[in-house]
């Protein structure tokens, strides 16, 4: 029976990021003298968490299929880039400015996908080099069509109610946008056929074709949903904060990948949660913007990330090797 | 295979002819590359491109950069990733800086202080890779964020502040942080005399053919008895030093170091490496092929400011360049195993 509990839980992708979760929160609590009223009730993680979930969501299923996108670290300023350009500088209805963020989004991410798909080339290098490609692309745009690295922009209303308020004078309404994302991708992951497909690929691409299974139109979909969704955020950041900048985004790049890992994430594949990026997501942001609300110094917040990450991914790895071992016997051949 | 030639691929080294035996170097697609962007860049911007204060520009960049691009290529080669790099950079200045600088201790000290905490990642990340298993992107990636938070945490207790200066001796200076001509960093000597010991170890002693082996099929090597655990903590020893030497450089130039810094690096050497010719997943490349990625990396980054184009533009050629250069491996290792003798 305790052996049942036992594989039950260990087989969840998501136990180790909810144990990294509770432990990171303890420490606060314990030896930093976390206020958590104050702390549950402030906007900044949270709005922290939103903008970097939404990136960390493809980038994990992207994860799972076993390719990598580090191309969202140039398309977040990108799409921020794009509408305040399009509908700022040259006046266009915001309509025109979204469509332009986010179809810019989708050519980076079939580019990504197809020259994935169509090499032998891994997506890390192929999304290192449309990075690059990327952010000169932007700047260098940026500057010969404006004259400026920054450019402003006024929304309407009705834009900045969809994509960019504060809800009671603090909270990114982008929070919503992620809790939406979530829940579509869990119900896509673990409740519908493209879901299996998903973890077959991670698990063996050439046996997921042979089974049948679209593996690269799966796999160029993913890449567009993941540059994409980068594009949201930088377009969302622009119509909130009525600017838009080219800096930043870098950061995302290892803030995805370090939360999709503590999120139980294998990064060869096969293997993971939405519910356990989620949370990976929120132990990201509470390291980073949470240890304001405790006496622990700030400037610890990097280490504590990496141990964080570091424990998290021996833990889930001992966790992946406990679910084996204490899986019933009667599903595997006996052991010699 | 005869000790003088990179030994790149696993399909046999059959002599073959001309055209096979060129492309099958995993060099020369990046030797293309680099002469491509050469003969582009003097025609747009003419003379100056070629002065001495032409080359002296890109060379000082390089210089930095090649130093740890050899050893990650190495890494690379034998399908490990190191990406801690970037936070070693800053941490070994900054111990350097505060050995030194705020203590007052000897220089030799100092530099000793800063390679020790280099070498220390490096084993850090050999032994977690090898005792766990896990990709070493992400133990890596573990350890920036660690080294980082150490280094602003540790600078900020010790010092009160996240930058620190210091005054290194005129014989340090001269050694390590001066001015060649009044425009060559020294640095670029040390490149060339690393990059030259590094070839001939990977080309030409048992640890280069080990490396390959590794990188080519980690089990079937450890399998013919190679020590491949030494191996992968060498080789990660060797990041992490380099990339400290690197630290301790560039506080030697600037004569002060500070926390930020070094993240660039993490993707530039990369990109200097893959456009090198070698393959990321492992058993290809040569260390020529890194150092002229490398110069043609720095060549465009730094000779797009002589052209009048806008200086962004640089990494357009540089994202380009690199898919270039990996489509171009591609089809040159598909080529390359074509024209070699099947192994019987």
């Amino acid at each position: 029976m305790r052996d049942l509990f036992l594989a039950a839980l260990t087989k969840r992708a998501e136990t180790g990021a909810l144990v990294s979760l509770l432990a990171v929160i303890l420490i606060f609590v314990v030896f930093g003298g976390a206020d958590m009223g104050t702390m549950l009730g402030a906007a900044s993680w949270v709005n922290f968490a939103a903008n970097l979930g939404i990136v960390a969501i493809p980038v994990g299923l992207l994860m799972i299929a076993g390719e990598l996108d580090i191309s969202i670290g140039a398309m977040i300023p990108a799409g921020s880039m794009t509408v305040s350009i399009l509908s700022g500088y040259y006046g266009l209805p915001i309509g025109v400015g979204i469509l332009g963020a986010l179809a810019l989004g989708v050519f980076v991410g079939l580019v990504n996908g197809l020259l994935t798909v169509r090499t032998t080339v891994p997506s890390l290098i192929i999304t290192l080099a449309t990075l690059v490609a990327m952010q000169g692309i932007v700047l260098s745009a940026s500057v010969l069509l404006t004259g400026k690295a920054s450019v402003p922009l006024a929304a309407p209303d009705w834009a900045k109610t969809i994509f960019g308020t504060l809800i009671s004078g603090s909270f990114q309404n982008i929070i919503l946008w992620w809790l939406g994302l979530s829940t579509v991708a869990w119900g896509f992951v673990h409740h519908s056929r493209y879901g299996n497909w998903l973890y077959a690929m991670g698990g063996d691409k050439v046996s997921a074709r042979n089974a049948g299974i679209p593996t690269a139109k799966m796999t160029i979909w993913l890449f567009v949903l993941s540059a994409t969704a980068a594009s949201f955020v930088g377009m969302c950041g622009a119509i909130l904060f009525n600017s838009a900048q080219v800096s930043g985004g870098m950061n995302y790049i290892f803030n995805a990948i370090v939360s999709v890992v503590v999120g139980g994430v294998l990064l060869t594949g096969g293997f993971g949660s939405i519910t356990g990026i989620f949370i990976g997501t929120l132990t990201f942001a509470i390291v980073s913007q949470g240890i304001y609300f405790t006496q622990i110094d700030r400037n610890w917040s990097s280490l504590i990330i990496g141990a964080t990450l570091l424990l998290a991914v021996l833990m889930n790895n001992r966790f992946r090797t406990l679910a084996l071992e204490v899986a019933p016997r009667a599903k595997r051949p006996a052991k010699a | 295979m005869t000790p003088a030639s990179p030994a790149p691929s696993r399909a046999g080294s059959g002599s073959g002819n001309g055209l096979g035996a060129l492309i099958r170097r995993p060099e020369a697609g990046s030797l293309f590359g680099l002469l491509a962007v050469f003969v582009l860049f003097t025609a747009v911007s003419g003379l100056v491109f070629v002065s001495p204060a032409g080359f002296a520009s890109w060379l000082n960049v390089a210089a930095e950069i090649g130093i740890v691009a050899i050893p990650i290529g190495l890494l690379m080669i034998a399908g490990e990733l190191d990406l801690s790099i970037g936070a070693v950079i800053p941490a070994a200045s900054l111990t350097f800086a505060i050995s030194v600088g705020h203590y007052g201790l000897p220089e030799i000290l100092g530099i000793a202080a800063a390679l020790g905490v280099g070498l220390l990642v490096g084993v850090v990340n050999a032994t977690l890779v090898l005792r766990t298993g896990l990709p070493s992107l992400i133990v890596t990636i573990g350890t920036m964020f660690a080294v980082m938070g150490l280094t602003l945490g540790l600078s900020v207790m010790l010092t009160g502040s996240t930058s620190t200066n210091v005054v290194p001796g005129a014989f340090w200076k001269a050694i390590m942080g001066d001015f060649v001509g009044g425009m060559f960093q020294v640095t670029i000597f040390w490149w060339i005399g690393f990059a030259a010991v590094m070839a001939y170890l990977l080309h030409a002693k048992p640890f280069g053919n080990w490396i390959y082996a590794m990188g080519g099929d980690k089990i079937s090597a450890r399998n013919a008895g190679i020590p491949t655990d030494r191996l992968t903590l060498q080789l990660f020893m060797l990041s992490g030093g380099a990339a400290a030497f690197v630290g301790i450089g560039q506080a030697m130039v600037y004569q002060s170091a500070q926390v930020q810094g070094g993240q660039a690096f993490i993707f530039n050497s990369i990109m200097c490496v893959v456009i090198g010719g070698v393959l990321l997943t492992g058993g290809f490349g040569s260390v020529v092929g890194i150092v002229l990625g490398t110069i043609t990396f720095s060549m465009v980054n730094q000779g797009i400011y002589f052209t009048g184009f806008d200086p962004n533009f640089g990494s357009v050629i540089i994202g380009a360049l690199l898919l270039l250069a990996v489509l171009m491996n591609d089809t040159f290792r598909q080529l390359a195993l074509s024209y070699s003798r099947k192994k019987d």
